[in-house]
């Protein structure tokens, strides 16, 4: 949703795959090769011990961070596309409101608030950054499935049942199609948002990229944090970049 | 569709009394909630986790049967909802509430042992759920009866203030007020550097977005790079742009003196601020640019046609028809605002984040409450608050 402001028209004109091939190999680069760049490091620090966060190898926090934001997503997409498809049918349409009302007023608890709260009822670890992410990130998703179904225009939905087609097939061939790129750029939103959100989890014992960025703010390190936090931004940066490619092809589809 | 809508079929008298399936369903998790999930838990000391009690050993049977009578009524009154029944339905929600904390007092009459001066009681589980259920339903009912936005402002003031009062006089055993009592002093210090940090960033950044916003609007060029910009901001996650910006600011300080008697240091409220602002940038500028731009061409000519000079077409005609979504903007930012503020505690710019990474640290979870709880009220309340003044500010002439 922020990036269909200003991303879609500057980027008309590169190549497709040019972006997220650029940030996937920067990305690449600095997860393997973070102890190359040590004399940049040592000149952002130079009274430090040690420049290269070593505690864990970076691409083993990658990974984590990846399972983490992609564990959280799956629940997220699965949930939310469901809710919102629920929501709009026949049977379901007493629940509307209520959702629609939520979707908008989910995204006022602070995510640290989410997260805070998640830790009591479920201990320390990876579980409650989870927990925190999916109910962070399902509003975006729920709120864009609501309008990309409601967007769906009636005459077709009419004419698809008068052609002789089921709820069923309705949906599956007629409306989710249609709305399938506003539930993308929710999905989108809310993954690019995550990304971010699941550095958190380092705060709560789940280890992940913001492990170095923890420890930066600790020992008063910054090469540690701008070592977390370049990691991060390439992250996000290479999958928002994929979903630019996935939209994209979504809407060539479409319109052919 | 609409002409359907406007006819008086039969079918949709019936559908008026179909039982509302929202509050019904709701109603029966409620129920379940209540029997099945622990209703307290009490604790010896602050660290040790609590032992949890289910309703019955909580509240009595007067008690249950008196939670379970009104938790049915709301699925009673929603079987066949009219305009009576949902007022009733809020009546007994109301009823619900203001009975919570007098439970907590039956409870710490029944459960917590006198001789143990350090015991403590806990929110259980059902607590926890049935509190939210009980807000769904309040959003339902106020949807139904197409009441404003200020009516369950207004009802859930007095139902916190019946909280307050009972947690004050007679839930001393209650773990969040024992945690509040340690360190009262402290909260209310948080609370308001909290409130400061949020509203010094959140009136620099509406000053700095709408200028930044008006600025694109005359040099297009500068749109496309500062958006760019503002986006690769965000994709930043806040703990780190917190953690960024401490070297910087104390080599700073350490150079430049000046800066360090006004209070700049590497740690504290300068990184925090200027982190706040540049996260809210972005939810301002592009508000206030969408809002400029979505006033209406025909209304700008026809004042135009008028004889307005352009200074008075933007701040007599642009402006204020742009105010709604600006202030929407507005909302937002400062919502996120407050969240992001409890991060700030981590490099030690004080707030109610204190609590929680403090509360994290020593895994007193009565403690990450007592920092996450207000933090949350705080975003309700302010999103609230600004969410009712944008509606008012929308009278019929603006669309």
């Amino acid at each position: 949703m922020s990036n269909s402001l200003s991303a879609a028209p500057s980027r008309k004109q590169a190549p497709l795959w040019l972006w997220p091939l650029l940030w996937g190999a920067l990305l690449l680069i600095s997860v393997v090769a973070m102890a190359a760049a040590e004399p940049l490091f040592r000149w952002i620090e130079p009274d430090a011990r040690q420049v290269i966060y070593a505690r864990a190898d970076f691409y083993v926090l990658l990974g984590r961070h990846l399972l983490v934001v992609g564990v959280a997503a799956v629940v997220t997409i699965v949930v939310g596309v469901l809710a919102g498809v629920l929501v709009t049918r026949q049977r379901g349409r007493d629940f509307l409101p209520l959702v629609g009302q939520l979707a908008s007023l989910g995204q006022t608890f602070p995510p640290v608030a989410v997260l805070a709260l998640a830790v009591p009822a479920l201990g320390f670890g990876t579980l409650p950054i989870i927990v925190a992410l999916v109910l962070y990130g399902l509003l975006p998703i729920v709120r864009n499935t609501l309008t990309g179904l409601q967007g769906v225009d009636s005459d077709i939905k009419t004419a698809a049942h008068a052609m002789g087609m089921t709820p069923i097939q309705i949906l599956r061939q007629v409306e989710l199609p249609l709305a399938a790129p506003v539930i993308l750029a929710g999905v989108r939103t809310s993954v690019t948002i995550n990304i971010a959100t699941a550095a958190l989890g380092a705060t709560v014992g789940a280890s992940n990229l913001g492990d170095p960025i923890i420890a930066g703010i600790v020992n008063g390190n910054m090469a540690y944090v701008v070592q977390g936090a370049l990691t991060i931004a390439l992250l996000a940066l290479s999958v928002d970049s994929l979903f630019e490619i996935l939209q994209r092809q979504l809407r060539s589809r479409l319109s052919s | 569709m609409s002409l359907m809508d406007a006819l008086p079929t039969p079918r949709l008298r019936w559908e008026g009394r179909r039982p509302n399936g929202v509050l019904l369903s709701l109603s029966v998790v409620m129920l379940a909630a209540f029997w099945s999930l622990d209703a307290v838990s009490v604790a010896p000391n602050r660290i040790v986790a609590g032992t949890g009690y289910g309703a019955l050993e909580a509240f009595g049977w007067p008690g249950v049967l008196l939670a379970t009578l009104l938790l049915s009524a709301i699925g009673l009154f929603a079987w066949q909802p009219s305009t009576q029944h949902y007022r009733a339905l809020l009546a007994s929600l109301m009823a619900l509430m203001a009975l919570m904390p007098v439970g907590l007092i039956a409870s710490s009459y029944l459960l917590i042992d006198p001789d143990l001066p350090q015991a403590r009681l806990g929110l259980g589980a059902a607590y926890w759920v049935i509190l939210f259920l009980l807000l769904l339903c309040l959003i339902e009912i106020r949807l139904r009866l197409k009441l404003s936005r200020l009516w369950p402002t207004l009802l859930l003031t007095a139902v916190a203030l019946i909280w307050w009062l009972c947690a004050a006089l007679w839930l001393d055993s209650l773990a969040l007020v024992q945690e509040f009592r340690a360190r009262d002093a402290q909260f209310v210090r948080a609370v308001g550097q909290h409130i400061t940090l949020v509203s010094i960033a959140v009136s620099i950044s509406v000053v700095v977005g709408m200028l930044l916003a008006m600025l694109m609007r005359r040099y297009s060029r500068l749109q496309k790079g500062a958006f760019a910009l503002l986006n690769f901001l965000q994709t930043i996650p806040s703990l780190a742009l917190f953690g960024l910006l401490l070297g910087p600011l104390a080599w700073l300080a350490a150079k430049v003196p000046f800066l360090a008697q006004l209070g700049v240091s590497g740690i504290g409220t300068a990184p925090a601020l200027i982190a706040l602002i540049a996260y809210s940038l972005l939810p301002m500028v592009r508000n206030t640019y969408i809002a400029l731009e979505e006033v209406s061409p025909a209304t700008l000519d026809a004042a135009k046609g008028m004889g307005m000079r352009s200074g008075q077409r933007f701040w007599q005609v642009r402006l204020p028809l742009a105010l709604p979504v600006l202030l929407e903007g507005v909302r937002i930012t400062t919502v996120q605002a407050i969240g992001l503020t409890a991060v700030a505690a981590l490099i030690g710019a004080g707030g109610l984040g204190t609590f929680i990474f403090q509360g994290l640290g020593q895994a007193a979870m009565d403690m990450v409450l007592l920092g996450a709880l207000p933090i949350l009220m705080l975003a309700l309340v302010v999103d609230a608050g600004l969410g009712a003044l944008a509606e008012a500010l929308r009278p019929g002439g603006i669309q």
